[in-house]
């Protein structure tokens, strides 16, 4: 074959360019204009202390986060989060004086099979992930009563769990270090395989990565994988640091997460973020939850300004030229 | 107004879509109580006009004139307070209400008072319009309980509300009303447009030119986007408008026959026998290594389900499809890719490319291996085999980290198909209207493009934008009615069959 070579100039202007990068950046720019915001209204908020309690606070959020990021850029969401890592809060306290060491990865495994039976039915029954997750989620919550007996399960030893709740070099919570590496590791996976094309194929347009021959499927029941291994790994986190699995312990960080999701800029229809965004999303939540009391804001007005940011935030980093719908 | 002054007249309308002229100055003339046939081959610019016509397209120029006053349409209501409504393609009736409610449905008027149906309003002006058109459809009906035709006549109903809107007589676009109807309720259907001559003028869109011959008293040819000329349909024949619509294909070898291979290969590459599905039944169809053959058949033929079955992306009922004499488990995608098929969708920019993904990516989503190194990429290998592609197939593309969606149509369309050639292993192309929105030029392109597959020994299935296309780039063509083979014909280099003895076939 010999074709002649007609490049033409560039069509696209360079304007663009800039543009685009700095919305990469968008949420680590909100991030230290929150830092700033709360260092200026109380300059007492940017001590070694106050971070090092922070970080701590949003090590689970950042891991459940993380994971359903993946399920959000496939196109779907796992509402079932939070409610299976109180399920493995519990089981982890139930199961520590058995298993010792071993509670540990056999509690992130059975959620990672719960994730795939949710996956799986989502793909093989052509449910909406937002209701197979949502039933899940009712399911999970009242399984996590049953076996708790309603009532927090104390862990009387918690060594095999305790290395969590430790400081790397004295200030850095470990659990933190873990979400980060969490974090790190999946982004490099995607970085580095066909993953990241095959994720954002699904999540930009199903049919089309169907008909290029993508494993549409298995690629979503992988994203559930993972979104139910960070949910059990949160709960370790959690245990580590209450001494105790509860049937609720986690039920409060299922918006917190979503929002965590959406701040960093990942569409919420799918295709378009990555885990990194989900990161700094996470940080400026707990943020939010932890500094504005910190600083001195009315409770009353907490949620209000809560609302506020969120929305403010989105705006900012949701990168529009890269998503069709807006819904 | 006159009786001689024309219901409606266009003068030199423009449309520009990015990369394609669909309407480059068109003219067009309906006198009162005329049925106006509109021919055209896909992408003639017939839609376009028609939605000017309605309102749902701004023309970037050109006057539109209703009874001798120029109007400017700005939306379907604009439309219909001048008179002017249309029967879509999609029947466009809301299927869990009654014929009554959808009649009036929008234009509600005296049926309701104060936010609330007055139901007996209601029926009595649904009734009223049926009226029109004599037909005895009960008005509380449910909708999706009635059949296709009687549905088409509430629609006819419910578009000759406009009349008491716009207290002129209407003019009425019938836009495909055929394509669903058997031919006994096509007959119903003649009638009852004959019928609105009395009343009313009308402008029909078919496919099939014997219909437009049948119920037409004039017909306007549209090419590429201008008016090719008119015929009064007293004595015509099909193959009179059909050279109108195709125009002289001049001397130019626009399809490139000069580069088509002689097919030699004994055995077949592509093997199908008895493939069933919901709409095409019992299909053989064998394609040699190195052979285009194109599928050609009216809409609902069944053409495009078989080929999307051929790639796993349809489900069969029944047969077998082997690849070079080896049987393949479809359906899947994956097996078919894994097969060496390789399939271009017809809806490019919903089904073909992922827009906001790059050029790069687009280009190796199917044929992960060849950017990979283990199962890691390998940027190095990527970014050498992308860009040898971007050049071997001169895609005009700023880079290869562009997304795709900013590539004029034509250039997506070659990245799409590089996808399946990147690897290197492709066997059997199944290309779903490759050039439909591509202009002159891209189209020459993709033509080039498919000669030189084809003598690399690619077997290709086509399916043709238009007859034109079909008979130009194959060797051999298959024509679909009613989900079955009706005809192959052979279709060699200096031996081309001409497009009626193909229509033939069709209807």
């Amino acid at each position: 074959m010999s074709i002649p070579v007609a490049l033409q100039p560039a069509t696209v202007s360079a304007k663009a360019r800039p543009a685009r990068r700095l919305t990469g950046f968008m949420p680590i720019i909100a991030l230290a204009v929150l830092v700033a915001a709360l260092t200026v209204a109380d300059p007492g908020f940017l001590t070694q202390r106050s971070l090092t309690a922070a970080s701590r606070t949003a090590a689970p959020l950042i891991v459940l986060a993380a994971g359903a990021t993946l399920v959000v850029l496939c196109g779907g969401i796992d509402l079932s989060i939070a409610a299976l890592a109180s399920l493995s809060t519990v089981l982890l306290a139930l199961w520590l004086p058995d298993l010792g060491g071993l509670a540990t990865p056999v509690v992130v495994l059975v959620a990672t099979v719960i994730g795939a039976v949710q996956g799986t039915a989502h793909v093989l029954l052509r449910i909406p992930s937002f209701i197979v997750t949502l039933g899940g989620l009712s399911i999970l919550s009242a399984v996590a009563l049953v076996v708790s007996g309603a009532g927090t399960v104390r862990v009387v030893d918690d060594s095999a769990v305790k290395w969590l709740d430790l400081y790397v070099g004295g200030y850095v919570p470990m659990s933190f270090a873990v979400a980060v590496v969490v974090v790190a590791l999946i982004a490099l996976v995607l970085r580095v395989t066909p993953l990241h094309s095959w994720i954002s194929a699904t999540g930009y347009s199903e049919s089309a990565a169907r008909l290029a021959g993508t494993p549409v499927d298995l690629v979503k029941v992988g994203a559930f994988c993972v979104s139910g291994a960070c949910a059990g790994l949160a709960a370790v986190m959690l245990v580590s640091r209450q001494f105790s699995g509860g049937p609720t312990m986690a039920d409060n960080l299922l918006l917190p997460a979503v929002a965590a999701i959406v701040v960093g800029g990942t569409a919420i229809t799918g295709g378009h973020g990555s885990v990194w965004r989900s990161l700094a999303g996470a940080l400026v939540v707990t943020l939010l939850r932890v500094g504005l009391p910190i600083v001195g804001v009315p409770s009353a007005y907490e949620q209000i300004l809560y609302g506020v940011i969120i929305v403010v935030a989105v705006a900012l980093t949701l990168d529009r030229s890269r998503v069709s719908i807006i819904k | 107004m006159n009786a001689s002054t024309p219901a409606l007249e266009v003068r030199g309308l423009v449309k520009h879509y990015p990369g394609v002229k669909a309407l480059d100055g068109v003219d067009l003339i309906v006198r009162q109580n005329e049925v106006l046939g509109l021919a055209g081959e896909n992408g003639a610019g017939k839609s376009t006009l028609l939605k000017a016509l309605v309102g749902l397209v701004t023309p970037d120029a050109g006057e539109i004139y209703v009874r001798g006053e120029q109007v400017k349409l700005r939306s379907v209501v604009d439309a219909a307070d001048h008179g002017i409504g249309m029967v879509f393609q999609e029947q466009s009736l809301v299927p869990n209400l009654t014929a009554a409610e959808n009649i009036v449905l929008g234009s509600e008027g005296a049926a309701v008072r104060r936010g609330v149906y007055r139901w007996d309003t209601m029926r009595r002006l649904a009734q009223e319009q049926l009226d029109k058109i004599g037909s005895d459809i009960d008005p509380l009906a449910r909708t999706d309980t009635l059949t296709f035709a009687d549905r088409q006549m509430v629609e006819i109903a419910k578009v000759l509300r406009i009349e008491e809107r716009s207290q002129h007589p209407p003019v009425i676009i019938l836009d495909e009303p055929t394509s669903v109807l058997e031919s006994k309720e096509i007959e119903t259907l003649f009638a009852q447009i004959r019928r609105l001559r009395e009343f009313a003028s009308v402008i029909f869109v078919s496919h099939r030119l014997d219909e437009v011959l049948d119920v037409c008293d004039r017909v306007t040819v549209l090419r590429g986007g201008q008016s090719a000329g008119e015929v009064a349909t007293a004595g015509a024949e099909p193959g009179e408008l059909h050279r109108m619509m195709i125009g002289s294909t001049g001397s130019d070898d626009h399809y490139h026959e000069n580069a088509a291979a002689p097919v030699t290969a004994a055995e077949p590459r592509l093997s199908v026998r008895g493939m069933s599905g919901k709409t095409f039944h019992g299909i053989d169809l064998d394609v040699a290594a190195g052979e285009i053959v194109a599928i050609v058949g009216v809409h609902g033929s069944g053409r495009e389900d078989v080929c999307r079955a051929l790639f796993g992306a349809e489900p069969t009922t029944a047969g077998e499809i082997r690849m070079d004499g080896k049987k393949i488990d479809l359906p899947g995608t994956r097996a078919a890719c894994a097969a060496g098929i390789g399939y271009v969708p017809a809806e490019r920019k919903i089904e073909g490319m992922v827009g906001p993904m790059s050029v790069a990516e687009n280009m190796t989503l199917t044929k992960q291996r060849a950017r990979c190194t283990g199962p890691f990429v390998a940027p190095r290998k990527q970014a050498g085999l992308v860009d040898r592609w971007i050049e071997r197939l001169s895609i005009r593309t700023p880079g290869r980290d562009t997304a795709i969606g900013r590539l004029s149509g034509g250039n997506q369309q070659k990245v799409v198909l590089a996808r399946w050639l990147v690897a290197g292993d492709i066997r059997l192309l199944l290309l779903d209207h490759p050039t439909r929105g591509l202009d002159i030029g891209a189209r020459s392109e993709v033509y080039r493009l498919m000669r030189e597959l084809a003598a690399s020994g690619v077997a290709t299935v086509l399916l043709a934008d238009s007859l034109e296309e079909a008979i130009g780039m194959a060797d051999r063509i298959l024509v679909m009615n009613d989900g079955r083979v009706a005809a192959e014909i052979a279709c060699p280099s200096g031996g081309k069959p001409s497009p009626l003895d193909l229509v033939k076939e069709m209807v």
